[in-house]
């Protein structure tokens, strides 16, 4: 049995133990008086918070429920905010306006205690965990000064060169407190080619942006200070991740010095194995791409404390054409084949657990309600109880996009709401951060004026309206959400034990499983689409008869700016002739030794360009040979 | 009966994006077109070499990253500087080819866009209805005009004529043929592969053919994808051609034979021809028609009695058994080896583990293919020149 035949005992289990403490609530007395007294405890503690109308309202609230197995069904089996097995969200309070400090807090009929947590009463993930640290760490500290959250609005860009998207990074980041960067890569660069490859020209600064070299690095953070805590930078890549994260501790360390390594902060996505089932950006054999991975993990486990180096990824299972509760079970099944991989390594799961990340895609259909939601529950236990992890190494911390595939060409408008609803059902699942999609997308990578619209969707819904900024679990529990939770995990887990039919991830793997399942989802989807079974708006009803594409702004990369990237990756590479070719001896060398090897691609990342030092790793371990 | 139209269809390189492609693949065998698949990430370089190769109607190319412009005229450009500008160009992008860029696109040779909208049941009719015409011969005798023979051959037999085509002259230089068998699954494409990559190191002027097998059903559609996984066929040494089965039972297709006759006698040093998937009675080769013969097998075949009913165990000249990094490969090993000793032949039998770079079994299989047929004289004393052990040796890392 591969650890994924756990998972699935476990959550059994799971339901199991909470059906017990059911039912112990109701027998046994003393357990049950407990439970009401705790529960009571609870109500009194939680603050009062006001809407601009004069309405107060409890901060967080709870199902209205007294009767002590209700009580125990709640806590064990669905868990406080921030609590075990975090159904509603990763943490206390997310996306709340902060409270009133000032002796200000206003009492009501929830009680009149003060939360034990009021000083860290904030929004958003990262600060509140730090402080409570913080306050663990060092009795005789200062209460620490809360610090404004960081918004979950994460934008993802790229386009053209480094400095055109620098540029971009700018323009999106302007007003906002922290900055949070979401770096898209060109073709070239996703597949470890270089610009001056032959037969890549036309596809350069396309979809992406192109980076080459250290020096391209430097320039496409250029204005951001990359050791501050308000700043992170997420790289959506992941055949060549490790080179590409290499490149970025280099142009770092050039800008800032060495100091500046522990302090980074950010992502890169580096997820081999939906690459293989999904998103075909793989450019080693999977063997080899998942040494350099956990190689990769395991050095910044130790010198980045802050950087999460994988995003466990069903958003491109989901854009390929999965089901979501497909999206999901891969996303799981892959993360859990990754830990398991790295204790067998010899690696701590209470070091890289907590650095490990998600990303999930949040389209329309109905599954979407609790997808992440019941991700997380199940990440939980099977982080606790299969591989013995602490509370941080059981947290899915998750980054959300909307549905790239829901956006239609047809009357290309209408992709604003259905953005608009995707970011709705997201940030009900309690997502940690999230990106909003351009409506002009169907066509080109997004111009200024529609990624800006996209962006304020976000504002409007966390901050013009008071869905999400008064009140944790608003919108959890309701008997629609619960029917589908309970649905989707019993989903997930019957496509776990598929998965574990065929031996585990890798042996699904193998069996092009994942792939196919994703191939027969995608056909059904279209098939649906033209039957009318899908409706689409605009494309298969209330279309308005015109067959005219819009006229949209298009962003392309003229040649000359293709020709310019070219010009300086070959005085690049003029200069740095000789130390790169001892630096990719030097590599090889280790990569065929069993030793961690991002020591060496760190040293190449100074003078090799990305073409230079995939090229030199497919000579020792050879190359992807993809699955259709 | 009419042959099926036949069409390559690609995503153009540094381009993953294979969801679309995949579905118009599907559609496109539904309606009984032969799709040629050559996978994503693809240089014009290997579309216009395999659509030359495979002779294809017609080249279908979905991009959605960008840089299509260039890229599609750049297929056609190729195409036609090949002198195979009678291969149309046509493709799709969803909604990231514009209204002007097909003008453009259009204006540089490519013949059809199908924008986000078209019906699946649209293309594939066009497809049927404009690429489906008889095409002209061609003279000479590079890799164009050698395609457009077989693609003859196998017209003729589809249309239950025999085939035009002379028997090559007795004397002329004959390749050695391979064939590989096995049953599906067992990596027989990837290890054909990687034989060749050590083909193209080994030998740095030579030749090499592959005939690759996949099935379909009369008059219906086949999806042709063996190309797609093969990284180091994708090279202008390397002639490849795949082939539907349309219809014929036993993995190979009713043409091979006089196919791979032509193959044989057209200046390459070797011919490997795979067959599809194959049963346990299966027998695909007939007498002669290769000079060696390669089963495939993977540790996974079931009990031990399976073996005995696995005819091809009886013929083959060697045994290759694939995936021996699964845990059964050791006993597997044993098993076969002591069904081979039964039958008191000279078979060879290689442990392999086709996946791995580089994989020293893979080199062993290599040699045993070619040194051993550098001697061959006559079919009848093929066995007696060999210089090998008398009992079957496991060879095993």
């Amino acid at each position: 049995m591969s650890k994924l035949g756990a998972v699935v005992e476990a959550v059994e289990k799971h339901g199991k133990f909470v059906l017990d403490q059911v039912k112990r609530a109701r027998t046994d007395e003393a357990f049950g008086r407990e439970l009401t007294e705790r529960w009571a405890k609870l109500k009194s503690e939680i603050p009062i918070t006001k809407a601009p109308t004069g309405l107060q309202l409890p901060r967080f609230a709870l199902p209205e429920i007294d009767e002590p197995g209700e009580i125990a069904r709640y806590l064990f089996g669905e868990g406080l905010p921030g609590e075990f097995p975090y159904l509603a969200a990763a943490y206390r309070e997310m996306y709340l306006e902060p409270l009133q400090t000032n002796g200000a807090i206003e009492t009501g009929s929830y009680g009149n205690r003060k939360s034990p947590d009021t000083v860290a009463a904030v929004a958003g993930r990262g600060p509140r965990s730090r402080q409570q640290q913080n306050g663990a760490n060092g009795k005789s500290a200062p209460a620490p000064k809360v610090r404004p959250p960081e918004e979950p609005t994460r934008l993802f860009s790229g386009l053209m060169l480094a400095e055109d998207t620098n540029k971009r990074f700018h323009f999106l980041s302007a007003h906002q407190r922290s900055k949070r960067l979401s770096t898209a890569f060109d073709g070239p660069t996703l597949y470890g080619i270089d610009s001056d490859a032959d037969g890549v020209f036309g596809k350069i600064g396309e979809g992406g942006v192109a980076i080459d070299t250290v020096e391209d690095m430097v320039r496409l953070y250029d204005g951001f200070d990359l050791g501050s805590p308000d700043f992170s930078a997420s790289m959506t890549i992941s055949g060549p991740a490790p080179i590409m994260m290499a490149m970025y501790i280099a142009a770092a360390k050039r800008r800032f010095g060495d100091n500046v390594v522990p302090k980074l902060r950010g992502t890169v996505q580096a997820d081999i194995f939906k690459e293989v089932q999904a998103q075909n950006e793989t450019i080693f054999p999977v063997e080899a791409s998942l040494r350099f991975l956990c190689d990769m993990i395991e050095w910044t486990s130790e010198n980045m404390p802050r950087w999460y180096p994988v995003s466990i990824s069903g958003y491109h299972i989901g854009e390929a054409g999965s089901t979501p509760v497909q999206q999901a079970a891969y996303t799981l099944s892959n993360g859990f084949a990754y830990v398991e991989m790295l204790m067998a390594r010899g690696a701590d799961v209470n070091v890289f657990g907590p650095r490990l990340s998600f990303f999930l895609d949040c389209g329309l259909d109905v599954e979407y309600i609790a997808l992440s939601r019941v991700s997380r529950k199940i990440w939980a236990i099977g982080m606790r109880d299969v591989f013995g992890a602490g509370p941080k190494a059981q947290l899915f911390k998750l980054h959300t996009q909307t549905s790239g595939r829901s956006l239609i060409a047809a009357e290309f408008k209408n992709n604003l709401t259905r953005t608009a609803a995707e970011l709705m059902l997201a940030y009900m699942n309690a997502t940690n951060s999230c990106h909003s999609n351009s409506a002009d997308e169907p066509f080109t990578t997004p111009s200024e004026e529609w990624i800006r619209l996209a962006s304020h969707s976000q504002a409007i819904l966390l901050e013009e309206s008071g869905i999400f900024k008064h009140t944790m679990n608003m919108l959890s529990g309701s008997p629609g959400m619960k029917a589908v939770e309970r649905a989707v995990e019993n989903a997930i887990v019957e496509e776990f034990r598929e998965i574990e039919r065929l031996g585990g991830v890798m042996g699904a793997v193998e069996n092009r499983y994942q792939r196919s399942q994703i191939q027969t989802a995608a056909h059904r989807y279209e098939q649906q689409i033209y039957d009318g079974t899908r409706p689409i708006v605009a494309l298969n009803r209330y279309r308005n008869g015109s067959d005219d594409m819009p006229e949209v702004e298009l962003v392309r990369t003229p040649r000359s700016k293709q020709q310019q990237q070219i010009d300086r990756l070959k005085k690049f590479k003029a200069k740095n002739a000789g130390k790169a070719e001892q630096a990719l001896d030097k590599l090889a060398a280790i990569v065929d030794s069993d030793e961690n090897c991002f020591p060496a691609l760190l040293e190449a990342a100074e003078v090799c360009s990305l073409g230079q030092i995939s090229e030199r790793l497919q000579e020792v371990v050879g190359r992807f040979r993809p699955m259709v | 009966m009419r042959s099926p139209v036949r069409v390559l269809t690609a995503v153009p390189i540094c381009d993953g994006h294979d969801s679309a492609i995949n579905t118009i693949n599907l559609e496109f065998i539904r309606h009984g077109i032969e799709v040629v698949y050559l996978g994503f990430h693809r240089y014009v370089s290997d579309i216009v070499r395999a659509a030359i190769q495979e002779d294809v109607a017609a080249v279908g190319i979905s991009s959605y990253n960008g840089g299509h412009i260039e890229f599609f005229a750049e297929v056609v450009r190729v195409l036609r500087r090949k002198g195979a500008s009678d291969i149309a160009v046509f493709g799709g992008g969803g909604g990231t080819i514009t209204q002007a860029d097909v003008k453009l696109m259009k204006r540089r040779g490519v013949d059809q866009i199908f924008f986000a909208g078209t019906s699946l049941e649209q293309m594939a009719d066009y497809v049927r209805d404009h690429y489906g015409k008889r095409r002209a011969k061609r003279s000479g005798n590079g890799d164009l005009a050698l395609a457009r023979k077989l693609t003859e051959i196998e017209e003729a037999f589809t249309s239950g004529k025999k085939p035009q085509t002379r028997t090559p002259a007795r004397n002329s230089h004959r390749a050695q043929v391979i064939g590989f068998t096995g049953p599906g699954g067992a990596g027989k494409t990837t290890l054909i592969d990687e034989l060749v990559l050590r083909f193209l190191h080994d030998q740095p002027s030579g030749r090499l053919a592959i005939l690759s097998h996949d099935p379909s059903v009369v008059g219906e559609g086949a999806l042709l994808g063996d190309r797609a996984t093969m990284i180091n066929s994708q090279d202008d040494r390397i002639f490849m051609r795949s082939m539907a089965t349309r219809g014929q039972a036993g993995g190979l297709s009713p043409a091979t034979e006089s196919c791979l006759e032509l193959l044989a006698h057209s200046g390459f040093d070797y011919v490997f021809i795979e067959t599809v998937g194959t049963g346990q009675e299966a027998m695909p080769f007939r007498s002669k028609l290769v000079d060696q013969t390669v089963l495939v097998m993977n540790p996974d075949y079931g009990a031990r009695l399976q073996l005995q009913k696995i005819v091809m165990l009886d013929v083959a000249e060697i045994v290759v058994v694939n995936k021996t990094d699964l845990d059964r490969a050791k006993a597997a090993l044993l098993e076969i080896e002591q069904r081979l000793t039964q039958n008191k032949r000279k078979q060879q039998i290689v442990a392999t583990v086709a996946k791995r770079h580089r994989d020293r079994g893979v080199d062993e299989l290599y040699e045993l293919i070619t040194k051993n047929g550098g001697t061959r004289a006559s079919g009848a004393s093929r066995t007696a020149q060999r210089a090998v052990p008398t009992a079957a040796k496991v060879k095993s890392r």
